[in-house]
């Protein structure tokens, strides 16, 4: 693994202690181009700190079509909402380059929060920051939704309005 | 004002007791007349409001010129946090949370949360481990709703609009 611990924007809150402390749960991992990271509505049961490639996210959001929602750069972080919530993949997140990751197992991750340790909170603490940018974003796209519904021309045309929602929401 | 005022308030309720009177010995009392604001849309991201008595309005203006009243809380019935994500994002407020009555609130400024994180206090850390939960719930909802939306629109069947609505402005996050 190339980066160093402290360069990588999730961990930089911490200090050479913390990083110890996460270093033992951190499991090095590989995905070569074209392999699937998690699978939609499959399991979500680790967390990867992505340090170089890029991924895809997909979502099946209608039979037949495989909706494109984000390409992304390392540095990221994919399967944060999986620790958050339930440990499975809303989407399908597939290695687009070779990818260079941390793997973080969920179950230890949130035992490590539990037991109230600061490595880990602060950890999440950067996931926080961005679900909040994320949530800012959601929140102006649902005033868009809204207010075309309350127009009444939304009545008479479902599909303009079905369109706009696959293709204004970024899920 | 004692931590136990914050004891049963969801977000805070994971703390241990000396975390939640950290948080009260930082925190200052704010008090709302009606009609004053206590969350402004579109302003800089501010302070977390712990509601201990009163009835406020969550108000978000749409496109158009338009606004509407997303929900309707009576703190006297619920202890209530709002103001959040202020906490944690760099962009504004996403509604108005305006005072229908005489309110009381706890006020934890943006700007002290801000100091206990780089001073490194875990009760900061575990109040965000705590609203990044929330806001991960309620962004994986809405996806869902959503992505159900387009199906059932997809089918061509009758897509009750309005509730799909309601669905999306359930649990505002502000």
């Amino acid at each position: 693994m190339t980066t160093p611990l402290k360069d990588i924007p999730i961990f930089s809150r911490l200090d050479a202690e913390e990083r110890a402390e996460l270093e033992e749960i951190l499991e090095p991992v590989s995905f070569s181009a074209g392999e699937t990271i998690f699978e939609e509505g499959g399991p979500e049961d680790y967390l990867y700190v992505v340090c170089s490639g890029i991924v895809e996210v997909h979502k099946k959001v209608l039979p037949g079509h495989r909706h494109v929602l984000a390409t992304v750069s390392a540095p990221t972080v994919v399967g944060e909402m999986g620790l958050l919530t339930e440990p499975r993949a809303a989407a399908t997140v597939t290695a687009r380059t070779n990818i260079e990751a941390h793997g973080i197992n969920r179950d230890r991750f949130l035992e490590m929060l539990d037991g109230d340790s600061l490595a880990a909170c602060k950890v999440v603490y950067e996931i926080g920051r961005t679900l909040s940018e994320r949530m800012a974003k959601t929140d102006e796209s649902i005033a868009h939704i809204i207010a075309r519904i309350e127009r009444a021309d939304t009545s008479h045309d479902l599909d303009v309005f079905q369109d706009t929602l696959l293709n204004e929401w970024s899920f | 004002m004692t931590e136990n005022q914050l004891r049963t308030v969801r977000l805070f309720e994971f703390l241990t007791d000396e975390e939640r009177a950290e948080f009260m010995e930082e925190a200052e009392a704010a008090t709302f007349e009606v009609g004053e604001d206590i969350i402004r849309e579109g302003g800089r991201p501010g302070s977390l409001f712990v509601l201990t008595s009163g009835r406020v309005e969550v108000r978000k203006s749409l496109p158009g010129d338009r606004e509407r009243v997303l929900a309707k809380i009576d703190a006297g019935v619920e202890r209530t946090v709002v103001g959040e994500r202020g906490l944690l994002g760099k962009s504004g407020a996403s509604a108005t949370v305006r005072a229908s009555s005489r309110v009381e609130a706890i006020r934890i400024p943006r700007e002290t949360f801000r100091r206990m994180i780089s001073e490194g206090r875990p009760a900061a850390f575990k109040l965000s481990y705590r609203i990044a939960r929330v806001l991960a719930q309620r962004l994986t909802r809405l996806d869902e709703e959503v992505a159900e939306a387009i199906r059932e629109l997809d089918r061509k069947g009758e897509t009750d609009l309005e509730a799909f609505r309601d669905r999306l402005i359930t649990d505002w996050a502000i």
